[in-house]
């Protein structure tokens, strides 16, 4: 059965000073938020903390929060990227992730050859890409541009094969962070339709967005984060 | 220390379990990079060979000394493969900040795709050094055999060595301008193309104490001496063995904290 069970996460880490030969960088790491505690060499950053929620098949929850609030950190602690320093998480089902559009195409490489590659970061085999390869290129709507370079592709065209290729091989637990919002209205019509598939095919969608239109109109469940604590989760 | 071993070996096998990742990033990061080059890689073997021929050539005036071009030949492939792991090893992971953030790919997926990108690299400048041997005339021998084993070696090496530089530009942002002007300096520190004639002094210490001289002698020898490089083998044997304990300890001890950190 598919399922993420949190339960009191916390994620916190030394601020390690880098040894450096220029003056000492004051500023804190940018890609999380969360809270500062400590001085000087011993500063610390909790970027979770009792952090709890349970999601079941079916489920899409809809991360909100202002910036730093931890809804990356969140998501990529449920990823595995980061690990949490206390609390239990027990994650039932193949986790898929869309953070970044770009990560894992290459600029010069034809779409179709990007399928490729992106499968395989993805950790499926080649089989299992070729088998995929014609149904992804269809919903991508990309057409004869899936044999041109993926440089000459707008945002619009590599959010759709980003898309296309995350959910074409049916991810248990899907991931994604704000981006979907990139897509032109057509796109988000078909990726709301696509989430709604896979929801209902006994998936859990995490998604992580300032859009309260997009969160209302796509998720069933909301958990907010402020300063990295669950400000309210139902 | 249990704990370190194991999280170590968890990346290590995570990476050779998705090797088709790396050989696939790797094989396209050299064709990417003279994509739109008339000669394309080729290019890889005529940077060896116009390397190779400026010291053969220049560093040697008078009549070609076939034993000297021979030297040269295989310390100067050797060298560049080394030097390029290293160099490029310092600033790996910041490379690599976008799939290390997103992914959850093993941080030995990087350091292999950065080793066989310099195989390939490699590759293109044997080519290169069998045409200098064909030409000078080297008889291949027996002993030649124990060249690939030095070669074996090196391979061996390449992958600790590059994640023990890749931590310590991830630590130690600075040692990405420190470590390539040393790289620079270790070029003419290193016997690449002196010869060590057996005397003492500066030369004969820089000879005796330079790990990177057993590295490339290992190969070298067999080929310009016919004899078998057991002090080079039995000395690179000691830097990869410590290469391998410090780059275990590296990936399980902080292997978690470089997304953090980075």
């Amino acid at each position: 059965m598919i399922s993420i069970k949190a339960n009191d996460l916390r994620l916190a880490y030394h601020v390690r000073e880098k040894l450096t030969l220029r003056p000492r960088d004051k500023r804190l790491p940018q890609q999380t938020g969360g809270t500062i505690s400590g001085s000087g060499r011993h500063r610390f950053v909790t970027a979770l903390d009792g952090v709890s929620f349970e999601l079941e098949a079916g489920d899409r929850l809809g991360l909100v929060g202002a910036n730093g609030a931890g809804k990356t950190t969140l998501l990529k602690v449920l990823y595995g990227i980061y690990e949490p320093t206390a609390g239990k998480l027990d994650i039932k089902g193949r986790v898929d992730a869309l953070f970044n559009i770009s990560i894992g195409f290459r600029q010069e490489a034809t779409g179709r050859r990007n399928i490729l590659l992106r499968g395989l970061i993805n950790g499926w085999t080649e089989d299992q890409i070729a088998a995929r390869t014609e149904e992804i290129i269809e919903f991508s709507e990309l057409g004869e541009f899936i044999d041109m370079p993926f440089r000459s592709y707008s945002q619009g065209m590599a959010a759709r094969l980003a898309f296309a290729i995350a959910t074409t091989l049916d991810p248990e637990i899907l991931l994604m962070d704000e981006w979907i919002g990139a897509g032109d209205a057509a796109f988000q019509v078909k990726a709301k339709q696509r989430m709604d598939e896979l929801a209902e095919r006994a998936g859990i969608i995490v998604l992580a967005s300032h859009s309260e239109e997009l969160l209302k109109k796509t998720c069933n469940k909301r958990l907010e984060l402020e300063k990295g604590r669950v400000k309210s989760f139902g | 220390m249990l704990k370190i071993l194991s999280n170590a070996l968890t990346d290590i096998v995570g990476g050779y379990e998705q090797r088709r990742v790396w050989i696939t990033l790797a094989t396209e990061d050299i064709f990417d990079q003279h994509r739109r080059t008339t000669l394309g890689p080729l290019w890889l073997l005529i940077n060896y060979l116009a390397f190779a021929g400026t010291f053969i050539f220049v560093f040697n005036p008078g009549p070609v000394d076939q034993h000297y071009a021979i030297y040269v030949a295989v310390g100067l492939l050797v060298w560049t493969y080394i030097s390029d792991n290293v160099t490029q090893a310092v600033n790996l992971f910041q490379r690599e900040e976008s799939f290390i953030s997103g992914t959850t790919l093993p941080l030995s997926v990087y350091v292999m795709r950065l080793t066989l990108q310099n195989v390939i690299r490699a590759a293109y400048a044997v080519l290169g050094c069998f045409g200098i041997l064909l030409v000078m005339g080297a008889a291949p021998a027996m002993a030649w055999l124990w060249s690939l084993v030095g070669v074996l070696v090196v391979l061996v090496v390449s992958p600790p060595m590059i994640v023990v530089f890749a931590f310590l530009g991830v630590f130690f942002p600075d040692s990405q301008f420190i470590v390539s002007n040393l790289m620079r300096v270790a070029m003419f520190a290193t016997p690449v193309f002196w010869v060590h004639g057996g005397e003492g002094g500066l030369r004969g210490a820089l000879y005796d104490w330079n790990p990177f001289t057993y590295l490339l002698d290992a190969v070298r020898q067999p080929i310009v001496d016919g004899t078998v490089p057991v002090l080079a083998l039995s000395a690179c044997l000691v830097v990869g063995v410590a290469f391998w304990v410090l780059a275990i300890f590296l990936l399980g001890t902080l292997r978690r904290q470089v997304a953090l950190v980075l």
